[in-house]
């Protein structure tokens, strides 16, 4: 049996549904019998298979332009994608500028923080432009399957892939569908 | 050394390469070269690419809930700014007063906790597979699951002892990532015998498998000088906590900082009174800052944090083992700080050895099963709190700073927060620019040219998870997409307010 | 058939009621659940979440609201009535900002619960981000307006119970905001108490005791292993943490 190929990406999140998923612990040695990543920030895998991949899994909102690239990227390259976590959901902790006037962040770290040197705001076209708020995904692209929390207990994880794996409907239970 | 590789002086005619994302790192950043006709490099630098907003998104939130809140900063040192944020608004509750005695110990346990999970995921799950295949291994080969695969025992012991840090974390806080458990004045729950037992449990095994973790780090560095010894050179003051008495310490303490000859010319420093000594320049190419040390200017100033400070800057470690294996590391520094990019690895399997000796130490602690955690609403009736506070901690990659006012109504009104992995930008940019000249200078590109400068990055386990938190410009780029996905007005607006309609 | 006047059917049970109970206080006496929100049985009931929404003969009624019948026919948990309350409480999510993962009411939450006993697991719909104030003028209590879901029982409380009408809403559709009667609108111009009836009634994390900060730890709360149906709204900590019953 060929292994399923696994995409993972943060996109405006912290890494903590990444590390979620690290706390498979040792079932990660059973795991990758039975699954191969593609793009990862496990791997140095930097673009999706163009072939296309099984399952995609992005923890983490829309923040900026390049984020907007690389979900549509997936979508149109994971056969399943899958939505992990608070700020995939919905915005997630980042979100909490999406309440900030664009006038009043526009100084703050950058020309009026304590201990600033030559004050200017960063503008090189290396950049990615910044979106005006912080996105959950389903609003940008179509979502399969979520897994909600913050970040979704290591089972959860565990559940998706081997329903998937056995060509299952994923079925959380009680304990597997935190908000928090 | 290669500082004239920051700004190219005329960027006309270069061709422009990319490594996008960064990867093997927590994080999001991308490297940029400028490459003339000759394919020499011009101009190399290491970006900060995302933005997020904490200090100001933060303002207005209440102070009890911002340490929980402002964890989600990371993923991956959660309890690093769960526990730096604590201290910073520890004093918004009780004045001058520090917290009870097994609050603390509760709260260095679990810090403990999180820089040994998260060095050994650094170590095992990130930077092994450049360390044990080389750096031109294949693509497809060179991460975790190749090395699970190649060398299972090694992988394993990798999982097992970040496993432990991480459910010491789960009995603490009530999850391994994002928990609740340290509050400002305080700790939450208190550690139970039967807890403790498990703990005590495991922990003889971790501090071997630490110890033969940091041979294996020392032996591969040593065996490759001298290529390991020179890779993305840099040289560099460094920046650290230590004790009163200039021991090895991550929890709390004085700023220290060695320049690069290993004179000690800071010391006993307060870190409430950081903005005397750091100052953060802003670059525009970069959400993240370049801070330095005031005092001594952009050169001298120039300094490094993280477990090569730790070690190259303490006296001596808390415990037996570690400390043995510092001044095996000392040794080799011949009585000057190592300065090797990729001696980081190295130190920071001491910087591990030392977590699980004070995890021990820690729970043969009797005070640690102690119940007073928080002071009653009595003992605090006299309590003169203040409104400003500076919570400063070793966070697995260097010292973190949580500074932090709050108004009339206990509302935050200010938060400055320094994270580790921005006093390393300057570090960083250093040693990719090393690697670039050193290794891209009129050869053939190659996907192992470019993983070399990833390696460069790595070395400093950068988190640039934790490096994005910071308010940045907002410039605008609106959409109107249609049904079928396409794209039928693009219309941005640039920070300095222009506004350019692409369709 | 002696008393069988005074039975409706619920999911295919015969219930026995009281005359003049509605469908809600007659299946709580019973021990089955109806999911709710802004129902308290100590207060007239407003019927405004529409989360006990359940059929009665073929129609949608508020089971808050409505009288039992003799030989009504209930349907309360069927798949068609647990979407529709699924998608109500997805709207009380996205129009007002629930950061579930820093609140310190996570885990003790009715909206939460609800969320989790209806298996809500994204928020379907697009998120308005509300502009909301939040009000840490009182010394003791916290409102956050962003949790606020318009029960009005902080409203019925302060009125009915506290007698001092501290609580009003305001506004119209989603604009529709938590007032405060006090001159400068403020809740530390009040004579709110955290002794007040009006300060433990908050389903969400809306109104909360300033100064707990995560008081339960993680695997503790109320809502942490067990579905709402099984826990109800109280917290076995409930008393000594001052909290009315």
């Amino acid at each position: 049996m060929s292994k399923i190929r696994v995409a993972t990406c943060s996109l405006a999140g912290c890494f903590g549904c990444h590390m979620s998923f690290l706390d498979l612990d040792e079932r990660i040695a059973d795991l990758v019998e039975l699954i191969e990543f593609d793009r990862s920030p496990l791997t140095d895998i930097k673009i999706v298979d163009a072939a296309g991949v099984d399952i995609g899994l992005i923890e983490g909102g829309v923040c900026n332009a390049e984020n907007v690239h690389t979900l549509r990227e997936f979508r149109s390259r994971c056969r399943i994608l899958v939505a992990v976590g608070a700020c995939a959901l919905t915005g997630g902790v980042p979100a909490l500028r999406n309440r900030i006037p664009l006038q009043e962040c526009f100084a703050e770290a950058y020309l009026q923080g304590a201990g600033i040197e030559a004050p200017q705001v960063p503008n090189d076209p290396e950049l990615p432009l910044l979106l005006d708020r912080v996105y959950p995904l389903h609003e940008v692209v179509r979502i399969d399957h979520v897994l909600p929390g913050c970040p979704p207990p290591a089972d959860a994880f565990w559940e998706l892939l081997t329903a998937l794996l056995a060509g299952r409907e994923p079925d959380l239970d009680y304990a597997l569908r935190r908000f928090d | 050394m290669y500082e004239h590789l920051e700004n190219a002086s005329n960027t006309d005619g270069l061709s422009r390469m990319v490594i996008e994302p960064i990867s093997r790192v927590e994080g999001h950043g991308k490297v940029t070269l400028l490459l003339d006709e000759n394919r020499r490099v011009q101009q190399a630098r290491l970006h900060i690419v995302e933005f997020r907003g904490f200090e100001r998104f933060i303002q207005g939130r209440p102070f009890r809930e911002v340490p929980t809140l402002v964890q989600r900063l990371c993923g991956i040192c959660p309890i690093s700014h769960l526990l730096a944020a604590s201290k910073a608004c520890d004093p918004f509750i009780l004045g001058a007063l520090t917290i009870t005695p097994t609050a603390e110990k509760l709260r260095r346990l679990l810090h403990h906790a999180q820089v040994l999970q998260s060095n050994a995921l650094h170590f095992f799950h990130l930077a092994s597979p450049d360390l044990l295949f080389g750096f031109d291994d294949a693509v497809a080969h060179r991460n975790v699951v190749g090395v699970i695969m190649d060398q299972r025992e090694l992988g394993l012991r990798g999982i097992r002892i970040r496993k432990y840090g991480q459910e010491v974390i789960r009995i603490l806080t009530g999850k391994r990532v994002h928990g609740t458990g340290s509050i400002p004045g305080g700790f939450l729950k208190p550690l139970t015998l039967a807890e403790r037992d498990e703990m005590l449990q495991g922990i003889d095994q971790i501090i071997d498998w630490c110890v033969a973790s940091n041979e294996l780090a020392r032996d591969l560095f040593l065996a490759h000088q001298p290529e390991h010894l020179t890779f993305g050179a840099t040289e560099s003051a460094f920046l650290s906590l230590v004790t009163a008495t200039g021991d090895c310490e991550i929890y709390d303490g004085v700023l220290r900082v060695k320049d690069a000859c290993g004179k000690i010319i800071v010391d006993g420093f307060d870190p409430a009174r950081y903005l005397d000594l750091i100052r953060e320049e802003v670059k525009p190419w970069s959400y993240m800052k370049f801070p330095y040390l005031a005092p001594f200017g952009h050169e001298a100033g120039y300094y490094r944090v993280g477990p090569l400070a730790r070690i190259n800057n303490a006296d001596r470690m808390p415990s037996e083992r570690a400390e043995a294996a510092r001044q095996e590391f000392a040794d080799f520094g011949q009585g000057k700080p190592v300065q090797a990019t990729l001696a980081q690895h190295w130190a920071r399997m001491i910087d591990t050895i030392m977590c699980a000796e004070v995890i021990r130490y820690l729970l043969l602690d009797a005070e640690i099963l102690g119940t007073e955690l928080v002071y009653s609403d009595e003992q605090l009736k006299h309590i003169d709190p203040v409104r400003e506070g500076v919570g400063v901690i070793e966070a697995p990659r260097g010292t973190l700073l949580h500074h932090y006012k709050i108004d009339d109504d206990e509302n935050i009104s200010f938060a400055n927060l320094i994270v580790s992995t921005t006093h390393n930008n300057r570090g960083m940019n250093d040693s990719v620019r090393a690697v670039a000249a050193e290794y891209f200078d009129g050869r053939a590109v190659t996907e192992g040219l470019l993983n070399r400068i990833e390696v460069a990055i790595r070395a400093y386990d950068p988190c640039l998870s934790c490096a994005t938190h910071a308010l940045g410009q907002m410039p605008l780029i609106i959409e109107a997409i249609e049904a079928d996905g396409r794209i039928s007005s693009q219309l941005a607006r640039h920070d300095d307010g222009r506004i350019e309609q692409f369709i | 058939m002696n008393g069988n006047d005074f039975t409706f059917v619920l999911d295919g049970e015969n219930i026995r009621f009281e005359p003049g109970q509605t469908i809600m206080e007659a299946a709580s006496q019973a021990g089955a659940y109806i999911p709710h929100l802004c129902y308290h049985p100590e207060y007239r009931p407003r019927g405004s979440c529409k989360l006990c929404t359940v059929k009665i003969n073929g129609h949608f009624g508020t089971a808050c609201t409505l009288p039992v019948q003799p030989g009504m026919q209930v349907e309360n948990d069927t798949d068609e009535l647990n979407l529709m309350r699924r998608r109500v409480v997805q709207m009380l999510f996205i129009e007002g900002n629930h950061y579930c993962p820093f609140c310190e009411k996570s885990g003790n939450c009715q909206l939460q619960a609800l969320a989790y006993h209806v298996g809500m697991q994204d928020s379907h719909f697009p998120h308005f981000f509300s502009l909301r104030q939040i009000d840490a003028s009182h010394p003791e209590m916290l409102l956050d307006r962003d949790r606020c879901i318009q029960c009005e029982l902080c409203v019925r409380a302060s009125r009915e119970t506290d007698k001092k009408s501290i609580f009003g809403l305001a506004g119209r559709s989603t604009s529709t905001n938590l007032v405060i009667n006090s001159e400068s609108g403020l809740l530390g111009d009040t004579d709110f108490s955290i002794h007040d009836f009006a300060a433990h009634i908050c389903p969400t994390g809306a109104l909360i005791p300033k100064r707990e900060g995560y008081p339960i730890p993680i695997g503790e709360r109320l809502y942490d292993h067990q579905d709402i149906s099984a826990v109800g709204h109280l917290h076995p900590n409930a008393a000594q943490r001052g909290e009315s019953k």
